[in-house]
């Protein structure tokens, strides 16, 4: 927990984002002009193969963001510090966006692939499950009344919504499925050719990448949410303690309360 | 080359969302930064409001 808090922090400086929005930037122009021209077309599919360059990659990084959701749910449940509640909270949101788009993804390659938009199959019908789990989960953090009890609410969802998470990934295997098994994630090498393979490892790395960049700017967005929803009274009267020399501003400048500049504890 | 329609919009949809979150993020920032500011009496960069 103390590494993956470490992770976040690096990751949650100025630098870092800019960084990883230039790299993200880079790896989507690259995806999508592999992945378009310079790619060959799937034997039998033909060009709407080409929907897997993002479909894959998308699909990959909702089941991240959920395992992120677990794990700061985890760690909320075992340490009670809000933190690990903000990054749930911000990784169930990017995880939902991701999800949605997975589903609209399949939706278009299945309508020239099946014949249809939509159908009932076991790996379509459990990601909806899993879209309407964490989008149960971000209404559940509207209606808390306390950030507390909201936080410890959510960490319960964000624990047993996972569960749905590897019936996903295995519902191809456990039942008949019009969907295609794993051809990457599977026990023994990939059935893939080299450069179809190399283009979706480049797709992966960039819609990481986009998590991660996604992730810090949440993360920065939520400390900020979470300092306007404090309410007013505590605002103008930061809590009493004893100033150290460090605390004097220099030159007029000064930063937030205390009270609200910490992370503090649920 | 039917096909080349449901590729071409999958590719816009991702990016579109992609941006369209950021846009929105870049929103709330602006809004909570705004808000705190404006309850605090203290500009961003640091400096006290007169």
């Amino acid at each position: 927990m103390r590494h993956l808090y470490r992770v976040l922090t690096v990751l949650g400086g100025y630098r870092a984002q800019r960084v990883m929005g230039v790299a993200t930037l880079a790896g989507l122009a690259a995806t999508v002009v592999i992945g378009l021209f310079v790619v060959p077309p799937d034997a039998t599919q033909g060009d709407v193969q080409r929907l897997m360059y993002v479909h894959v990659p998308v699909a990959w990084v909702t089941f991240m963001a959920f395992g992120v959701v677990f794990i700061a749910s985890v760690a909320y449940l075992k340490t009670g510090r809000i933190v690990w509640d903000r990054v749930a909270a911000a990784s169930a949101e990017i995880g939902v966006q991701f999800c949605a788009l997975t589903i609209v993804l399949g939706s278009l390659w299945g309508r020239p692939a099946w014949g249809t938009w939509w159908t009932w199959d076991p790996r379509l019908t459990t990601t909806a499950v899993l879209l309407l789990i964490y989008v149960g989960y971000l209404s559940l953090r509207k209606v808390a009344d306390s950030p507390a009890r909201r936080a410890r609410w959510s960490a319960v969802v964000g624990v047993v919504g996972f569960i749905d998470v590897p019936i996903v990934h295995e519902s191809v295997v456990w039942w008949r499925s019009l969907h295609q098994q794993a051809t990457v994630l599977r026990l023994g090498a990939p059935t893939i050719a080299g450069s179809m393979l190399a283009t979706l490892l480049l797709a992966f790395v960039t819609f990481s990448l986009a998590y991660g960049y996604l992730m810090a700017v949440r993360l920065r967005v939520g400390r900020l949410e979470d300092r306007s929803a404090v309410p007013v009274s505590s605002l103008s009267a930061p809590r009493a303690r004893r100033p150290r020399p460090a605390d004097v501003p220099a030159s007029g400048s000064a930063d937030l309360p205390t009270s609200l500049a910490s992370d503090g504890h649920a | 080359m039917h096909d080349v329609g449901y590729v071409a919009a999958g590719y816009t949809v991702t990016l579109v969302t992609l941006a369209g979150y950021r846009w929105r993020l870049a929103v709330r920032t602006r809004r909570a930064r705004r808000y705190v500011s404006a309850v605090t009496g203290r500009a961003r960069g640091g400096r006290r409001r007169p």
